[in-house]
């Protein structure tokens, strides 16, 4: 008898809200009791109050229930992995890995690509690479941006190491002097004080004139280093590079753009000066595409196409300031963040398999529960609550890794600007973990919660359940398998393009080599031309330290390729067809630094001493006018100064990092005034260059200790700080792909051992007919290695697919060739054929007659 | 009582109210779940009224505790409704009643020892 009355149709749909199991045992009584009260309640008042009760009781009686059968469901799984510790243990290790690392990627690539920077309308600000506007005049540059069609406002910025007079001596700070709209085009608004506007620009060379040029806006960091945050700092004086400026604002907490700058400064405009960076604003109302149009044509008229012989010039081009800021980490982190998913489904499609053989190990006593009337739903929840149970741990594990992924981020690649740190504690990145926690118990259980279903369908015929089974799990190792040649692939291809940018031939040897930085800017030496001199002195203490074989100095070391000088150089007045970088040096220079003179000889202490117009030119410059060796003797010249003569061709010293930029044209001139930019030491030693550090940097120091020394280096130490993020980034793909490799043995380890386990009888049946054990282990070994080849040679193609991509994301990075993935597959299949072999181990021990008796 | 009955109706104490009265009524006698609720309304003057959520919320933690089990006997077919269910106690569900009640008596020791017995309950 059922109640048809509209309120017990409510009440009847309210009662879904039980789970099931409390559902199928009291729905009954309760819809019974309801009936017999609704009929008691006299009026529509008490009525209304049983109707209030009623509800009140729900909101009580179901979450306890729904919590009640839940944590019985987690109290299960927790009893069903003390039962297989090494189960759960390593699919937690397995999740946790995944999911940390996928949650430390992605904080990277939110604080780089999605988190909106620290400035007004951001998404409106662009970077214009390889392109300067006029800039000859601070009225040239002002006059341009005004003038532009698409652009609302432009700002030039040069970025430069300088001598800053702390408290405690001088200290090197980063600072960058911008044309005076700087700050209202980002939209900063600054701390204290009203900051410099474009009539502060001035004309001259170098870092500025006094007045109102020599004014400074101050980042927040410094404003507490040197005044202790004193409010009352406007008017106050601080010296760059010996000349005093005036404090005419604090830029506000956090705002360190460009580079980490501690200090602005308006522009000292000057013809030649190519060192200028710029950003600007596109209009309101222009689009990207029609400021990109407008750009290209602008880029064309300014600077036409160059010689299509040319592969080293790179083309003006326009990008988002975000994607400008991210450089080469934006590819490099999204390359991350599709291995770390990688790694997250080969983890998952492991779990899955784990969890249908261990479903499918419990088929028969699922179908009998599922006959005695626990509901297939419950069944499914209570598998359910694993996964979730498991992610849930996983995750919590996985913060550990994440936030070990994060520091080592921070580390490897450092974020551009301070409001880019890394964090996990981000809304997107927390967000991104809880889905992530969500989602990944869906992609491993789905599989083994359709396989319950097959049981509860087909009740009788476990068996077809379980070929079905073992289909599913089939199919999930030749995806594991797959994923893992993908990512096997990736990192060989990477490992390649390292190796390849370690054996690059640099030009010089940088073992046994000690560096030491210094700057005379806005010391005694630099305001009395007596700069020559102290290094002069200095080299002398260097050269008679023991154990020190050779010494000079350099103002641009290799690896150090910016701030260059250089200019459009010829031979005898014929142009060369791209301009050279200029590097002066001191005597000695190519025998410290371990560099091959192809023919001549370098420069001697005289030469450089009374500033002799000579000149050692790289092979490349020289291959530009016929044999290299030839160009000895020649002219080097440049517009209408003095020629030099060229006494020397050297092999190219390498000054870039990258190789696809790398070796240009390179002319070495004597180093007259040496000590500005980044003027070197450098000391050739015997034996570890580590242990010579302190005492060359002393000799340095005993000649003066008033002239900043920074940078005390060896120049290994500074070849492992250029190379830091490719070394990563090949370590960690490697681990990855270690990791992946390790799930699929492990993966295919588990499936032939659980179809040994299920086809025992039948391997009895065989044995008894007369088959050696050694050969039903060869049979499924070749079974097994079917299921790997066919997932090895998807996983060739997905190598093709995504090599295209590592080509373009990482220079040097190559698409697997033949030779690679024919011996990857026959390294997998070796590695797999070995986990076959050794879980068919069983089979050896089988006892036949009691297989046969129990059949 | 065996000592491990012991520990484990003391594991239970202190009871809620409702399971407390719930084997108060069934200590009477089998009833079905509509039937205690209007008991237990009765005893505590409609102070406690259990809605049917908590009411089988609790009778089917107190079954799956094994405090009382389902009679399958009816006691009057007529009158009976094939969807109600009878509900029985059992001795641990006894022992778990003496328990709680024994629990109780020493708090009401302790209040009267340290308050004074009140002149009328």
């Amino acid at each position: 008898m059922r109640d048809r009355s509209f309120s017990g149709r409510v009440y009847r749909w309210l009662l879904r809200l039980y789970p099931p199991g409390f559902r199928e045992n009291y729905s009954g009584p309760m819809e019974k009791e309801f009936r017999d009260e609704v009929g008691e309640a006299s009026g529509p008042l008490a009525l209304a109050s049983f109707w209030v009760r009623l509800i009140a009781d729900l909101a009580v009686s179901v979450p306890a229930q729904l919590s009640r059968e839940v944590i019985q469901d987690a109290k299960h799984t927790l009893r069903l992995w003390s039962k297989r510790p090494w189960h759960a243990g390593f699919a937690i290790a397995a999740l946790a890995i995944g999911i940390g690392a996928n949650t430390g990627v992605f904080s990277v690539v939110e604080a780089l690509l999605l988190r909106s920077l620290p400035f007004q309308e951001p998404g409106r600000l662009v970077l214009l690479h390889q392109f300067i506007p006029p800039h000859d005049s601070a009225k040239q540059f002002h006059d341009w941006r005004k003038q532009s069609t698409y652009l609302a406002d432009a700002v030039l910025f040069e970025e430069i190491d300088l001598n800053l007079d702390a408290v405690r001596g001088v200290t090197r700070a980063h600072v960058a002097q911008t044309s005076g709209n700087f700050f209202s085009m980002l939209g900063a608004k600054l701390f204290l004080g009203q900051g410099f506007d474009p009539e502060d620009d001035v004309d001259a060379p170098g870092v500025g004139l006094p007045g109102r040029n020599a004014v400074a806006v101050i980042s927040y960091r410094l404003w507490q280093q040197l005044f202790g945050g004193d409010p009352k700092v406007l008017g106050a004086t601080i010296k760059i590079n010996g000349s005093p400026l005036t404090v005419v604002g604090v830029a506000p907490a956090g705002f360190d753009y460009p580079n980490q700058a501690a200090l602005w400064k308006p522009a000292a405009f000057s013809p030649g000066n190519n060192g200028w960076g710029t950003i600007a604003r596109l209009k309101p109302g222009i689009s990207w595409s029609q400021a990109r149009a407008a750009f290209a044509v602008e880029a064309e008229q300014r600077s036409p196409e160059p010689p299509a012989t040319d592969e080293f010039s790179l083309r003006p081009n326009m990008s988002s300031l975000q994607d400008g800021l991210a450089g080469p980490f934006k590819n490099a982190s999204l390359m991350f963040m599709g291995a770390v998913l990688l790694v997250l489904l080969i983890a998952c499609t492991n779990i899955a398999n784990l969890l249908i053989a261990r479903t499918a190990d419990r088929a028969a006593e699922l179908s009998l529960r599922s006959a005695l009337g626990a509901s297939r739903a419950r069944l499914a929840r209570q598998l359910l609550v694993e996964c979730l149970l498991l992610s849930l741990v996983a995750a919590l594990a996985g913060l550990l890794v994440a936030d070990w992924t994060t520091s080592l981020a921070a580390k490897v690649q450092p974020p551009p600007l301070g409001a880019q740190s890394y964090s996990l504690l981000d809304g997107r990145v927390l967000a991104f973990t809880l889905t992530m926690t969500l989602v990944t118990p869906l992609m491993f259980g789905l599989l083994p919660l359709l396989y319950i279903r097959r049981i509860h369908a087909f009740p009788t015929q476990t068996s077809s359940a379980t070929s079905g089974s073992r289909w599913v799990r089939e199919s999930l190792v030749v995806a594991q398998v797959m994923l893992t040649v993908i990512l096997l692939a990736g990192s060989v291809s990477l490992g390649r393009a390292f190796i390849q940018l370690m054996r690059i031939d640099r030009g010089y040897d940088v073992n046994g080599v000690v560096t030491v930085s210094v700057s005379l800017d806005g010391t005694t030496y630099q305001m009395n031309k007596r700069q020559l001199p102290y290094f002069e002195q200095v080299l002398d203490r260097i050269r008679r330290l023991p154990g020190v074989r050779a010494a000079s100095a350099t103002e641009f070391l290799p690896l150090y390729a910016s701030s260059f000088v250089g200019g459009p150089f010829g031979l005898d007045g014929r142009p060369a067809k791209r301009s050279s970088s200029m590097v002066p040096v001191m005597s000695g220079y190519f025998q410290t630094m371990g560099g091959r003179i192809l023919r001549g000889r370098e420069f001697t202490d005289a030469e450089v001493r009374s500033g002799a117009k000579v000149a050692v030119v790289n092979e490349r410059f020289a291959a530009g006018f016929g044999a290299p060796e030839e160009a000895v003797g020649h002219q080097l010249t440049i517009g209408n100064e003095t020629p030099w003569k060229v006494i020397g061709v050297v092999k190219g010293t390498e000054y870039e990092t990258d190789p696809t930029t790398a070796s240009g044209n390179q002319v070495f001139i004597p180093s007259v005034s040496p000590g500005s930019f980044s003027s070197t030491f450098v000391a050739r030693v015997d034996g570890r260059a580590q242990d010579h550090l302190a005492m060359v940097r002393d000799a340095i120091q005993s000649v003066d200790p008033r002239v900043p020394v920074f940078s005390v280096k060896t120049m290994q130490q500074r070849l492992d700080e250029i190379f830091v993020a490719p070394r990563f980034y090949r370590t960690a793909i490697w681990l990855f792909a270690g990791f992946a490799l390790l799930l699929a043995v492990i993966g295919i380890y588990g499936i032939v051992s659980h179809a040994v386990v299920q086809r025992t009888q039948e391997l009895g049946i065989r044995i008894a007919l007369g088959r050696t054990p050694a050969q039903l282990r060869t049979m499924l070994l070749f079974q097994g290695l079917l299921i790997v080849l066919m997932g090895a040679v998807l996983g060739i193609v997905g190598a093709c697919l995504t090599g295209r991509f590592l080509e373009t994301v990482i220079s040097g990075a190559r698409t697997v060739d033949w030779e690679t993935a024919v011996s990857l597959v026959l390294f997998l299949s070796l590695v797999a054929s070995l986990s076959i072999w050794s879980a068919t181990r069983r089979i050896a021990g089988l006892d036949v007659t009691s297989i046969l008796r129990s059949e | 009582m065996s000592p491990k009955d012991q520990s484990a109706t003391n594991d239970l104490t202190p009871l809620s109210p409702a399971i407390f009265h719930i084997l108060l009524s069934l200590g009477e006698g089998e009833r079905h779940g509509y039937a205690i609720k209007r008991e237990i309304s009765a005893r505590t003057q409609g102070k406690l009224k259990l809605g049917p959520g908590v009411l089988y919320g609790s009778i089917n933690k107190m079954l799956e505790l094994g405090l009382i089990e389902e009679s399958d006997e009816r006691p009057d077919p007529h009158l009976d409704d094939e969807r109600r269910r009878y509900y029985r106690i059992t001795a641990y569900g006894r022992k778990a009643a003496q328990a709680e009640a024994v629990r109780m008596r020493e708090l009401v020791q302790l209040a009267a020892a340290r308050f004074g017995a009140p002149r009328h309950a």
